[in-house]
């Protein structure tokens, strides 16, 4: 008996032990139930917090709030608008002596970096200092440092004297070990700092431009150019077990980052010091919520009314846990554990229905909200390809006419974003300057006999080369690592495929494409673009001749270079949005049009879903993540959680009585036999 | 690069017909054959037919361009192609088994009722893309198993019967791979050698051969001491003699049932890397990997996860059961006995 | 006994030298530095960033013979000895995709790791070994063959599936646990937990199941279990004084083996429950190509393993004199 009765014991501890786990799959402790904390979830870790590098969502979802800027995206307003942030005002451009432009920030008193070992107690303990311009001329300094690998470098170099200040940097360090040795703070300071970016005082910090551009200061909204303490920058370097900087955030935002586990989860906690809080700024457009407040918004529930002109912040926390597969992200979100989220492929048929949110979700309070991304989607051709680059002349051109046509922006939408996003006619996308809605490419419109017809007059009569009677063969370089990724490359393939092409996937690791490309041994590439600042220059610079990779490793990865298109841009490239700006830009579309270096896929459409309990949550586009804004309701989230996540536990007890029946007569018989 | 994995293909074809022959022509190895049918018939009768349908997508030829062949002349294409012509026997999108309409949309599809297990996402049928992993599969594990066991045999055999500083020699490499988690070994020689076929041969290659090396030294080990090797070795019969006549004979049985676990194992093995981003291309691995989201969508998409998972299973519950009626059947206590 | 101690030892010594040796030639020989670094610091980087880089990470000297220095430095101050340096000193550096320090990253990678394999490990072999021993009991009945069947079937399927099917049953359809995620809180973890355990145990139950079945069997045909039914035991007290008291052993023999890897974590499950152990940081390393943490991972994996080998074959000594003397 004592074998049957510990087996019996065993299934009784495990029936036991999963009903102790609580039978439940809410991921969070009871006792956070009722506070004011915002769940959200990331994909890609954060590579590095350092406000001059940090690139990506991810980055910027934090840098956006830990770290204050002197101006600020409207949260509300569109199309797009500047607002001070720490700055007082948003400064007006002035024109000086040939050509040259300044602007002057007038630096808000009384902001206070977050409190942080690295600074010395001051006269009442805190280890905080007050910030100055001298902090926005160090971050300055920062990005144009070579050492620091800012990605934005050259976005700065209008700044009169950057571009030197790197050399004489450069140059200092690599002649001199012992300025090399020095603080980098000293070192800024014996190089000279740079000549456009001058300090007057404590909170003036004026900026000399080479040429006039308005441009610049979208810059200053973007957290690049937020205040940086040099102590921080010291004290964290990374050695002998030390924090290095690009983990160690230092700012003067409203949140401060609380918990910092990168691959796994991080935390943002409120700033009781943040200057929004101060009485003296009472006032700030950066720390109040809007008061014009779009009807329309506030008639789809995504901004409540009550809160204009309250101050901010409103929640006391967010935290945001790593999801590195969509599904069980999804899920999360659907079952109320995320406040906010987007939606997977998979689901979207069940959520959205006839572009709206189905009903059983409206039943839930959930709320939709579309925008489109200012981005581009699209498939580069190596112009410098003998086959379907510039060296094959007019039989090139030809082909990558007609391969353009053959591709279906719409189904592909429809097969891989569910028809989230826009076909491209050009590679400029709705709400930036040059869009033109009533275009049509003709190129871009998806037509297989057509597409057969221009690759028969290129001389490849369904894919067969005429010259030499063999099929034409591209091979289309991707980095594809995951199944599901391969697919729409594999679907790109087929739609060349049908018109006779063989085309060749050749899905590599990521480093070995970087090899290919810069190696020029590419054809075909798939890539996308997403706007820093809502100009079409930062779309058109995609395919200027002096930022071609093959030249100098600029994002032009096409290495697309025409003479015309050149000279076009670089008038285009600083006016401000005129007649005469929007007559350049289409005469730059035009020569895309016939040249075809890229076949423009897509402009993405970010649809976001959010619970009812998450008020104020407008999607950003542009701008960056703002939390300040953002509120939530706990008790109504808590309700509603218990509502939607009673577990099933038939199964259980039906798996159970399966294991005993099959138990039971085996242990009778035996007995019956033996006794 | 396909030229190489049909030659590899093609070898493995001769080599089964080889070991057919070997069997035939020798009495304890035809019993034990004509025994492990009569157990296992159907899982046999189910290896034949992967094995039939990998060779079928291994014999290719090039059709010459005519008007009526416009998309697919000029590139090889094997039996399997032929038979499915994927380049027109496609939907738009996803379509459920035999169904006559498209799953999203409802319009009417080009091939109505045709596709046993369905379409997928780019409307490729399931059914041919399960038969075409098929190559794969039994690329993965035959071939593997086939480059490694000689290798593993000579090193290993070798060491068992020489004994002292080719010993020492190939312990180390033993110990030494063996100490390395082989799951990390696979990833980091991929990793390093790149994507590909040959590449994750190679990198199964590697990793695999120190297990069969070990048995194989190990039961060399024990028959080096044997009477008859010994009386052998008195009479001054040549080493490579002995090795050829009296030992490989004797590690065979424990060759094929190893080879027959490995199979398994290593077939199972590329669904991880599948999913890691660094398997085969047209593998189950990838089908499954590319499928497995497709749960959440409503209606349930079922039918591409299924196709390549039963065929996986299949495969690998055949041979399992094939490698466990063998080791039954030529045992080496019960042949001593007989 | 101190003479056998010692020279198992080396000989682990020298099995991890030749460990080294073999990552050495992966990841520096046929892997090229320049190409990590490239990736790692940007196409657009300026030649200085791209050398600091490099220098940061140990990747800026020649490979085994320093040309350019002299006396001992020609063979010091390379990538070689430095590689051996580093690793036998347990300084794994930086790594290469976000620069974050390697050691940091596994002292907090390990908890999570342990907190899925030691249940994981745990429940695997009591639910393995009390159905293998029910399963012996009745034996050559009905229960044996469905168990048997049961056992090959779960077998053949691939690991990938129960992870996909358990998350798509116990997590999103019957809502028992979360379908993904960690917390450490010791009030929450064990619910993060229960699925992980659940799918792992149930992939590693066939052939775990099948091993000790056949261990049971054999000790149950040995003379001493005659002896004990032949004295009158009763048949449930065979089993369990007997028969698994003497399978102990070979079962212990089997299971110390797999003791180090628990450290390692597992790799499909980690990654797939979200769980940021060792075995997640090792599939980022593996996708992120971030070559310096794979090799600390594999590096580590192999000296776990060499330990644990050290140490059973240690404890076998003492518990057994005929084996130091062999």
């Amino acid at each position: 008996m004592r074998s049957h009765s510990a087996a019996m014991a065993l299934l009784a501890a495990l029936a036991a032990g999963v009903a102790a786990a609580g039978c439940t799959n809410n991921p969070y402790p009871q006792a956070d139930r009722d506070k004011k904390v915002l769940y959200s979830s990331f994909h890609d870790a954060p590579k590095t917090l350092d406000p001059a590098v940090a690139y990506t969502t991810a980055e910027h979802v934090i840098t956006g709030n830990v770290y204050d800027t002197l101006l600020e995206y409207h949260y509300l307003a569109r199309p797009y608008r500047l607002i001070p942030g720490l700055a007082v005002s948003v400064p007006k451009g002035q024109d000086l002596p040939d050509g040259r432009q300044t602007y002057r920030f007038q630096l808000r008193p009384g902001v206070l970096f977050h409190p942080d070992p690295c600074f010395p107690p001051d006269a009442t303990g805190r280890r905080t200092r007050e910030v100055t311009a001298a902090d926005l001329a160090f971050a300055l300094a920062r990005i144009a440092d070579p050492a620091v690998n800012s990605p934005v470098i050259g976005s700065f170099a209008q700044i009169e004297g950057f571009a030197d200040f790197s050399k004489r940097l450069e140059d200092l360090r690599r002649s001199d070990k012992a300025f090399a040795a020095l603080p980098i703070r000293e070192q800024y300071a014996k190089a000279g700092g740079i000549a456009g970016v001058l300090v007057h005082g404590g909170h003036e910090l004026q900026i000399v431009l080479s040429q006039a551009n308005a441009q610049i200061l979208y810059w200053f909204a973007m957290p690049f150019t937020t205040p940086v303490a040099w102590e921080a920058v010291a004290a964290y370097d990374g050695k002998d077990g030390r924090d290095s900087f690009a983990d160690h955030a230092v700012g003067t935002g409203p949140y401060r980052l609380a918990l910092y586990e990168k691959q796994f989860r991080f935390s943002l906690a409120r700033n009781e010091l943040w200057y929004g809080t101060l009485s003296t700024n009472s006032d700030a457009p950066g720390a109040v919520f809007p008061t014009e407040i779009d009807p329309k918004d506030s008639i789809e529930g995504r901004i409540d009314p009550a809160y204009a002109g309250r101050r901010l912040p409103f929640v006391d926390r967010v935290t945001f846990y790593r999801e590195r597969e969509g599904i069980p992200q999804f899920n999360k979100l659907l079952e109320g554990y995320y406040d906010d989220g987007g939606i997977i492929k998979e689901s979207f048929d069940a959520v959205i229905q006839n572009g709206r949110l189905s009903p059983a979700m409206r039943a839930r309070g959930m709320r939709l909200d579309v925008t489109v991304e200012p981005s581009i989607f699209y498939v580069g051709f190596n112009m410098e390809d003998p086959v379907v680059g510039t060296p094959a002349g007019e039989r090139g051109r030809k082909l990558r006419q007609a391969m353009s046509v053959a591709v279906d922006s719409r189904q592909y939408l429809e097969l891989f974003l569910n028809g989230r996003g826009l076909p491209a006619q050009t590679l400029l996308p709705p709400e930036i300057f040059g869009y033109d809605s009533s275009y049509k490419n003709p190129f871009r419109q998806y037509d297989v006999e057509r597409a057969r017809q221009i690759l028969a007059d290129a001389g490849y009569k369904n894919g067969i080369d005429a010259a030499t009677g063999n099929r034409l063969k591209l091979s289309f370089d991707t980095s594809a690592t995951t199944a599901a990724a391969s697919l729409q490359f594999e679907y790109l393939a087929n739609s060349w495929r049908q018109i006779g092409i063989d085309v060749e996937i050749n899905a590599t690791t990521y480093n070995q494409f970087q090899d290919k490309v810069r190696h020029g041994a590419y054809q075909i590439f798939s890539w996308g673009w997403l706007a820093d600042f809502p100009d079409p220059e930062n779309f058109l610079f995609l395919l200027a001749c002096e930022n071609a990779r093959s030249k100098n490793g600029g994002p032009n990865t096409a290495s697309f270079c025409n003479a015309e298109f050149d000279s076009l841009y670089h008038q285009m490239k600083y006016l401000p949005n005129n007649a005469r700006r929007a007559d350049l830009i289409r005469r730059m579309l035009a020569i895309l049009e016939r040249e075809r270096p890229w076949i423009e896929l897509y402009h993405l459409e970010e649809f976001v879903l959010s619970h009812a309990w998450l008020v104020n949550s407008k999607p950003m586009g542009i701008s960056y993540p703002a939390y300040k804004y953002k509120d939530v309701r706990p008790e109504l989230r808590a309700r509603l959680q218990g509502e939607w996540n009673a577990p099933l536990r038939w199964p259980l007890y039906l798996v159970l009585c399966a294991i005993v029946a099959l138990t039971v007569p085996a242990v009778r018989t035996y007995y019956r036999e033996r006794l | 690069m396909h030229w190489v994995s049909d030659i590899l293909v093609v070898l493995l074809a001769s080599a089964a017909v080889g070991v057919c022959r070997y069997v035939s022509g020798d009495r304890f190895w035809r019993e034990n054959a004509t025994e492990l049918w009569r157990r296992r018939p159907f899982a046999i009768a189910i290896v034949g037919a992967y094995l039939l349908i990998a060779l079928m997508d291994s014999i290719s030829w090039v059709d010459p361009a005519s008007d009526a062949n416009a998309l697919t002349s000029g590139k090889p294409r094997t039996i399997i192609d032929r038979l499915f012509v994927p380049e027109t026997f496609t939907e738009a999108s996803y379509s459920a088994p035999l169904a006559s309409v498209a799953f999203y949309g409802g319009q009417p599809l080009l091939h109505p009722g045709a596709h046993l297990l369905g379409t997928d996402l780019l409307g490729r049928d399931v059914v041919y893309r399960t038969l075409k992993g098929v190559r794969v599969a039994l690329l993965i594990g035959g071939l593997t198993s086939l480059v490694v066991i000689p290798i593993a045999l000579l090193f290993g055999v070798s060491a068992g019967y020489f004994g002292r500083r080719i010993d020492d020699a190939v312990f180390f490499a033993m110990t030494v791979l063996a100490s390395v988690p082989t799951l990390l070994l696979l990833i980091a020689l991929i990793m390093v050698l790149g994507k590909g076929t040959v590449q994750v041969c190679v990198a199964l290659g590697v990793t695999g051969w120190v297990h069969f090396c070990r048995i194989a030294r190990g039961e060399t080990l024990k028959l080096r001491e044997t009477d008859f090797i010994a009386a052998a070795r008195a009479l001054g019969v040549r080493d490579g003699t002995i090795i050829r006549r009296h030992i490989l004979p004797n590690i065979a049985h424990l060759v094929i049932i190893t080879f027959a676990l490995s199979f398994t194992a290593l077939v199972l093995s590329e669904t991880i890397l599948s999913y890691l981003g660094i398997g085969l291309d047209g593998s189950w691995g990838q089908m499954i990997d590319q499928a497995r989201n497709e749960l959440s969508r409503t209606p349930v998409i079922w039918w591409n996860l299924t196709g390549a998972s039963i065929a996986l299973f299949t495969l690998v519950l055949a041979v399992n059961m094939i490698a466990d009626a063998m080791r039954d059947v030529i045992d080496p206590r019960t042949r001593r006995e007989g | 006994m101190a003479a056998y101690f010692l020279r198992r030892i080396g000989y682990g010594v020298i099995t991890l030298l030749g460990v080294l040796l073999l990552l050495f030639v992966l990841f520096f020989a046929v892997t090229d530095p320049d190409d990590i670094a490239r990736k790692a610091v940007g196409e657009r980087a300026r030649p200085e960033v791209y050398a600091q880089w490099k220098t940061n990470h140990g990747y800026d000297k020649p490979l085994i013979i320093n040309t350019g220095a002299t006396g001992a430095g020609r063979f010091t101050d390379t990538l070689l000895a430095e590689h051996y340096r580093r690793m036998l000193t347990f300084d794994f550096g930086r790594s290469d995709a976000d620069d974050s320090p390697i050691s940091r990253r596994l002292r907090e990678g390990a908890l999570p790791s342990l907190g899925i394999t030691v249940p994981l490990f745990v429940m695997g072999l009591v639910v393995s070994v009390a159905v293998a021993l029910f399963v012996a009991f009745f034996r050559e009945t009905y229960i044996d063959r469905v168990v048997l069947v049961l056992c090959m079937l779960t077998m053949s399927v691939a690991g990938l599936l129960y992870i996909i099917a358990g998350q798509y049953l116990v997590g999103q359809l019957l809502r028992w646990f979360p379908i993904s995620g960690f917390d450490p809180n010791p009030a929450v973890v064990a619910r993060f937990l229960a699925l992980p355990v659940l799918v792992g145990v149930l992939s590693g139950f066939g052939a775990d199941t099948r091993f000790y079945r056949t261990i049971f069997l054999e000790e149950i045909g040995r003379d001493y279990v005659r002896t004990a039914r032949a004295k009158g035991c009763g048949d449930a007290r065979v089993m369990v004084r007997h028969v698994l008291r003497n399978a102990l052993i070979p079962i212990l023999t089997n299971v110390v083996v797999q003791i180090p890897f628990l450290f390692t974590g597992a790799l499909l499950l980690e990654s797939f429950f979200g769980i940021p152990g060792l075995g997640a940081l090792t599939v980022e390393a593996i996708q992120g190509n971030d070559f310096s943490t794979l090799r600390t991972m594999v590096y580590l994996g192999a000296l776990l393993f060499i330990a644990g080998q050290i140490l059973t074959d240690i404890s076998y000594a003492l518990a057994d004199p005929r084996v130091r003397l062999g």
